[in-house]
């Protein structure tokens, strides 16, 4: 029989949400479906970010927008010359809600705003780069386990909510950044909007999380409390959908078919479907 | 007689006052010296050669581990023998970390696998091995060149002897050995953990290999990481494509009708559970196994998956040292990576796109995530 573990206090919990917050596809989604927008996305981040602060006292959080060229951290804020906000006036909301989360939700809502009004686009490309937001994420966690009090652990995990394609150039550096996660025991989780992710499946089940491919977006928040908010330990305990199958075939670099055998060069570790006497990457 | 180096030994030097390298504050303490030498030790760390050679990624590593009478010395706690076991697993584990298409041979414990869990349950049943006798680098090394001798031209070869006593009882001339091991390309590494052996010298500077004495546990642990990093492929070894397969990995369900339940090859090796519904079926055979990367045991070939190669990517295409520079010169206090306050004395800059680290992300970076976080936004990567 499993034994239902409890948090202790000494045990962190971190949770960093990293939210594709690209224009150009927002936009078109706008048009496309009129009830699911950005802001609605962002609502139920919040959501999903309020409750997994409700959940424990200790449990922290961070929230990073992917944008087209750059990462920015929407919560916390950059702010260590003045107080932690709590002293803001325009924090104290009048509906008696835990003050923290309403600190929270305002600072998320006017980074966003920031954001979207200073931030330049430069190209029409739909598609994201994720790989750079997901190492800032890391270099944050890493951050803040090195400022722990003495006798406290921390568990962290990352939950990307992705919307538009993959950008197959960011290969190289996604692996690399996936095999640190795993490195660090990070779990990746995947919350994908429209259409499926190679690269965080394979993020997914190399670091042990969790990727799903949600069917209605406009349930975007049910699915968040649903499925991404249990941490590590109480998911064993629930029924959760199971995990997608990964292809891990190879692509061979002179035709980008996928190849169940293929020929690998001893130096550069390229792969090739057909042999040849001289390896075209590196001879 | 070859001829030796002019390598003047520590006592042939002048004096060298150690003392003086502390230096006490206005209160007394010694803090700001302790600092300033985890700091130098932290950047040794990060700066390493940085340039495109040619690595051989394929490894043949065969480790000697020396089970003689010197090994029951207590002066590594609790005695060398099992200090050294319970550093090996740890270098096993980082190894096949590092180097996936790699195999490990391990004399003491006869275990040929690509499964680092063997090698480690290995290790620990070794524990009990009773130390006796004296060693021999002759044998210990004859024994490996009949092994790697077979080994394609491709991979690289390497011996790593963990050699304690100050002995070894040869039954022929190791040097004509030597010569042997140098024309079959084989590098020979020797880590000492009594006292610098002349025979082992001119073994390693033959072969090309390194030789170290160890100070204490810890730095017999940096030592031994030293030996994960793949080393520089030598001009001669031949670059050739290898085939390999990419298996998938089928799950059937159990509602599946036609699912049948089957016997993996590991069962070969007589520690498999049993009749599994799960597991890669080899492209060419159709043999299947649990877990990769394996050989298969039937048609030969290797068997990997692709997140196994591009756990070697970062050897290939290393990041460039990031530049140091004083905190006063920059005007935004934050580190571009956590975020955090620039606290320390100096800020790392990436060449590339110039953006500011602090020390610890600087570390993080090179040690782990091998791309800087800024660089990787921008769409036109490697």
């Amino acid at each position: 029989m499993d034994i239902i573990h409890f948090s202790t206090e000494d045990e962190i919990n971190l949770l960093v949400i990293v939210v594709d917050v690209n224009p150009l596809w927002w936009g078109q989604q706008a048009q496309r479906e009129a009830e699911f927008t950005l802001s609605k996305c962002l609502d139920a981040v919040m959501v999903m970010g309020n409750s997994h602060m409700a959940m424990t006292r200790t449990n922290k959080l961070a929230v990073i927008a992917s944008h087209c060229q750059d990462s920015h951290f929407l919560y916390p804020m950059k702010n260590w010359g003045s107080s932690d906000g709590a002293t803001d006036d325009a924090s104290c909301s009048g509906d008696g809600k835990y003050e923290l989360l309403s600190v929270t939700n305002n600072v998320i809502a006017e980074e966003m705003r920031n954001i979207m009004l200073k931030t330049e686009i430069k190209g029409n490309s739909t598609a994201t780069l994720l790989a750079g937001s997901l190492a800032k994420a890391l270099c944050y966690i890493h951050r803040v386990s090195k400022e722990l009090a003495v006798g406290q652990e921390m568990k962290s995990r990352i939950l990307v909510v992705k919307a538009s394609e993959d950008c197959a150039l960011q290969y190289m550096n996604f692996m690399n950044v996936i095999f640190a996660a795993q490195k660090q025991n990070i779990l990746i989780d995947a919350c994908v909007l429209d259409s499926d992710s190679g690269l965080l499946q394979q993020a997914c089940d190399i670091t042990g999380g969790l990727y799903l491919k949600i069917p209605q977006k406009v349930a975007l928040a049910q699915y968040l409390l649903w499925v991404f908010l249990p941490d590590t330990e109480q998911r064993s305990q629930l029924v959760l959908p199971p995990p997608a199958h990964v292809d891990y075939r190879a692509a061979c670099f002179c035709h980008q078919n996928l190849i169940e055998i293929g020929y690998v060069c001893s130096v550069c570790l390229s792969i090739f479907c057909k042999f040849s006497p001289i390896c075209s990457t590196c001879q | 007689m070859d001829e030796e180096p002019e390598r003047a030994k520590r006592w042939e030097g002048g004096y060298e006052r150690t003392w003086e390298v502390l230096k006490e504050d206005e209160s007394g303490s010694l803090r700001a010296s302790v600092e300033e030498i985890l700091y130098q030790a932290k950047r040794k760390r990060v700066m390493e050669t940085h340039g495109q050679v040619r690595l051989g990624m394929m490894r043949h590593l065969y480790v000697v581990i020396d089970c003689s009478r010197s090994m029951e010395d207590q002066d590594l706690k609790p005695n060398r023998l099992s200090s050294t076991l319970k550093l090996m697993e740890a270098f096993v584990d980082e190894y096949f970390y590092q180097n996936p298409i790699s195999q490990v041979i391990k004399p003491v414990c006869f275990c040929e696998t690509g499964n680092p869990k063997k090698h480690v349950a290995a290790l620990r049943k070794a524990v009990d091995t009773v130390c006796a006798g004296e060693p021999s680098l002759y044998n210990a090394l004859s024994l490996a060149v009949h092994t790697l001798k077979h080994m394609p031209g491709h991979t690289s070869r390497e011996v790593l002897i963990v050699l304690s006593s100050l002995t070894t009882c040869d039954p022929s001339n190791i040097y004509e050995l030597i010569k042997t091991l140098k024309s079959l390309k084989v590098r020979v590494s020797v880590i000492g953990l009594s006292a610098e052996v002349r025979v082992c010298t001119v073994l390693t500077r033959e072969t090309g290999g390194f030789y170290h004495v160890i100070l204490d546990e810890s730095h017999f642990k940096e030592l031994l990481m030293l030996h994960v990093k793949p080393p520089p492929a030598s001009a001669s070894s031949e670059c050739s494509l290898i085939r390999m397969g990419f298996p998938q990995h089928c799950v059937a369900s159990l509602s599946d009708q036609d699912a049948k339940p089957s016997f993996s090859m590991s069962q070969l090796d007589g520690d498999s559970p049993g009749l599994s519904l799960s597991g890669y079926f080899c492209p060419q055979c159709h043999a299947k196994y649990t877990e990769l990367p394996v050989e298969c045991k039937v048609c030969g070939l290797t068997l990997v998956s692709a997140p196994h190669l591009a756990r070697s990517f970062h050897h290939l295409f290393p990041l460039q040292a990031f530049t140091e520079s004083p905190v006063e010169q920059h005007t935004d206090r934050s580190c571009q990576g956590c975020q955090g306050r620039l606290k320390d004395r100096s800020v790392f800059s990436c060449p590339s796109c110039f953006s500011s680290f602090c020390m610890d992300c600087d570390l993080f970076i090179h040690d782990s995530l091998h791309c800087c976080p800024c660089c990787i936004h921008g769409p036109s990567v490697s």
